[in-house]
């Protein structure tokens, strides 16, 4: 899509001089991720694959939900992108490509966690610890931006947060808090790793809608990673399913109303709502692989009632299917059923 | 007490924390009956005094809480040491986080076997395996689990053997809070339905705390909203989800983020922002 794509860690680009010719248009690439791979050394010394063959791309003013259940690589995933594997993790393949600036540490790049404690020091004040997270541009104003981006994430009484230590906020305050800290790095692209799960229902709505206002403000790419495929219906434009490590489905986010992987199929299944009937849930039976312990061929197969030969013995092909949608399945993938 | 079939009535408790220099109210009148084999589910957002209203009705809260809890027909919160430990046998707790409540160096047969000996369900350990066993198969794991650790299971699995753990020593009467919200949605569709299953089969009362309303549509019979610590609706629990009375419990209602409403509220996905030029 742009041609202004460099490859990961590409040095020289000033933080200040990202994108010299000015913000990328909406729906226009800042990331592509292509092929990505990431593992760390087993016992004995041989690989464990964690992410396997991962593609997609991050567009400004979008949002791209990263889904799947605890242990797909989703978070792994997102730590990628920004270069903050746990430690022994490493990226075995693939490529993850930037506009210009964007993935230098602190600019460009931001992240949001479920857990706030992982980003709010809980010995300073939390309007001092926004102002560190600005460029050095912004902190000669550095009082007005901090009540700017204060009240850019809903707080009516910034000074008084800002003077706040994070145990005098709650958990959707802090998470809020945390946000304005990404904010103020003046980020292109924002990664939200479960921001909201931690959070009551009536909080979790409220910090959506402002998550989707920001991207929308902002311009912003915002990579949502959660395991709530109601959040994702919410508030994502595209969707990205993982299994195990793999890259399942993707599409626009209405093809949750018709998703062609039996796993995601079956997940949608899962879900409990409050328009089905009262009987029975129907689950998936079995359980994600364990790592190190995933199944030769489709990561699905042992849990997938229309599994063939086929699927026991080669991973699926990564196939286009029309209107943006793509799946990795031998039964359901090629277009159509 | 009227009605032979009434498990639990509960009429206005309060559950007061006090420490040096300040109280807390926690549970300010919470009353409702609860009827044999039927599934009570209470909602509410955290800090609305859900889980504290729970460990008052198993007299967990001796200090801070008061009001009146019948269990059928005693008063569990001035029972006597042998009425207590009888109504221990029969109504039990489960949590969130089995790993938590789980022996992590215990095999999971002998972490059954062992609520079996303790309330005299089994005599010796070679009666407590087989019954163990038993169990492990009820709640759908088989006799192959007993030799495993905790660690060894998953999420889903552990809260299974937590099942088997309340129901062995002979309860019928079971709170459960939040049970399935740090599992995987496809697992906890599978432990709901062992939940539905366990009910119906063996008669099993149940009191279901927790936060999901899609998921109290799959489970409970009747509902009771808190917020704050009050009782704000209560009723049967398709009227509550589907008419609504108290505007919290519409406010809650709307908040749950569901896939085929938010699809169709936008009307074929992703076009809300598409197309549009946003400048900074």
């Amino acid at each position: 899509m742009s041609a202004k794509v460099n490859t990961m860690g590409a040095a020289g680009a000033r933080p200040d001089a990202a994108f010299p010719s000015g913000a990328p248009r909406a729906g226009e690439t800042v990331l592509s991720v292509e092929g990505l791979c990431v593992g760390y050394r087993g016992e004995g010394g041989s690989r464990v694959p964690v992410v396997e063959d991962v593609s997609f791309e991050l567009r400004a003013g979008r949002m791209l939900a990263l889904v799947g259940e605890s242990g797909c690589g989703k978070s792994v995933t997102a730590a990628a992108l920004g270069g903050l594997l746990p430690r022994g993790m490493s990226v075995d393949g693939g490529k993850i490509a930037a506009a210009p600036g964007i993935l230098r540490a602190g600019r460009g790049l931001a992240y949001v966690f479920q857990d706030p404690g992982q980003c709010l020091d809980p010995v300073f004040r939390v309007g001092r610890q926004i102002v560190e997270a600005m460029p050095r541009a912004d902190r000669r104003r550095s009082r007005e931006r901090l009540a700017e981006l204060l009240e850019q994430v809903g707080f009516h009484e910034p000074e008084r947060v800002a003077r706040s230590y994070p145990h005098q906020l709650s958990g959707g305050m802090q998470q809020r808090a945390m946000l304005a800290m990404a904010l103020a790095g003046r980020p292109r692209i924002l990664v939200a790793d479960e921001p909201t799960t931690a959070l009551d229902v009536t909080v979790q709505a409220r910090l959506l809608r402002l998550l989707a206002d920001l991207q929308r403000k902002e311009n912003l790419a915002v990579l949502l990673i959660t395991h709530n495929l109601g959040v994702v219906a919410e508030v994502a434009d595209e969707v990205l399913v993982m299994y195990a490590g793999r890259a399942v489905e993707r599409g626009p986010v209405s093809m949750l109303a018709s998703p062609r992987h039996p796993y995601v199929e079956g997940l949608l299944r899962a879900l409990p709502r409050l328009e089905r009937g009262a009987g029975p849930l129907e689950g998936i039976p079995g359980q994600v692989p364990a790592l190190g312990r995933r199944p030769a061929g489709c990561p699905f197969h042992p849990r997938c009632a229309l599994a063939r030969a086929e699927c026991r013995e080669r991973v699926p092909e990564w196939r286009e299917a029309g209107d943006g949608r793509a799946l990795a399945c031998w039964v359901r993938g090629g277009g159509g059923r | 007490m009227s009605g032979a079939d009434i498990v639990m009535r509960v009429e206005d408790v309060l559950v007061t924390y006090r420490r040096v220099g300040r109280t807390t109210e926690a549970v300010k009148g919470v009353s409702f009956e609860l009827r044999e084999g039927r599934c009570l589910g209470i909602v509410g957002e955290s800090g609305s005094g859900k889980s504290s209203l729970a460990r008052a009705l198993l007299g967990l809260e001796p200090e801070a809480a008061s009001g009146r809890v019948w269990f059928r027909g005693e008063d569990v919160l001035s029972m006597d040491r042998r009425a207590r430990a009888a109504f221990r046998r029969s109504a039990q707790m489960v949590f969130q986080d089995p790993l938590g409540s789980l022996n992590p160096r215990m095999r999971v047969g002998d972490a059954i076997g062992e609520v079996l000996r303790v309330h005299g369900r089994a005599k010796g350990r070679r009666e407590a395996a087989e019954r163990a066993a038993e169990w492990l198969g009820t709640v759908g794991l088989g006799a192959e689990y007993a030799p495993r650790y905790p660690h060894e299971l998953s999420g889903g699995q552990r809260q299974r053997v937590n099942l088997a753990r309340s129901l062995c020593a002979g309860a019928t009467f079971l709170i459960a809070d939040e049970p399935v919200s740090a599992l995987d949605v496809s697992v906890q569709a599978l432990i709901l339905n062992l939940m539905k299953r366990l009910q119906r089969e063996r008669g099993i009362t149940w009191i279901l705390i927790g936060h999901d309303l899609a998921v109290m549509r799959a489970m409970a019979d009747d509902l009771l909203v808190m917020r704050a610590g009050e009782c704000v609706e209560r009723g049967p629990a398709e009227r509550v989800l589907f008419e609504p009375r108290h505007p919290y419990t519409r406010e809650l209602l709307s908040a749950v983020p569901d896939v085929a409403g938010a699809l169709r509220r936008r009307g074929g996905g992703g076009a809300r922002q598409s197309g549009r030029e946003q400048n900074t």
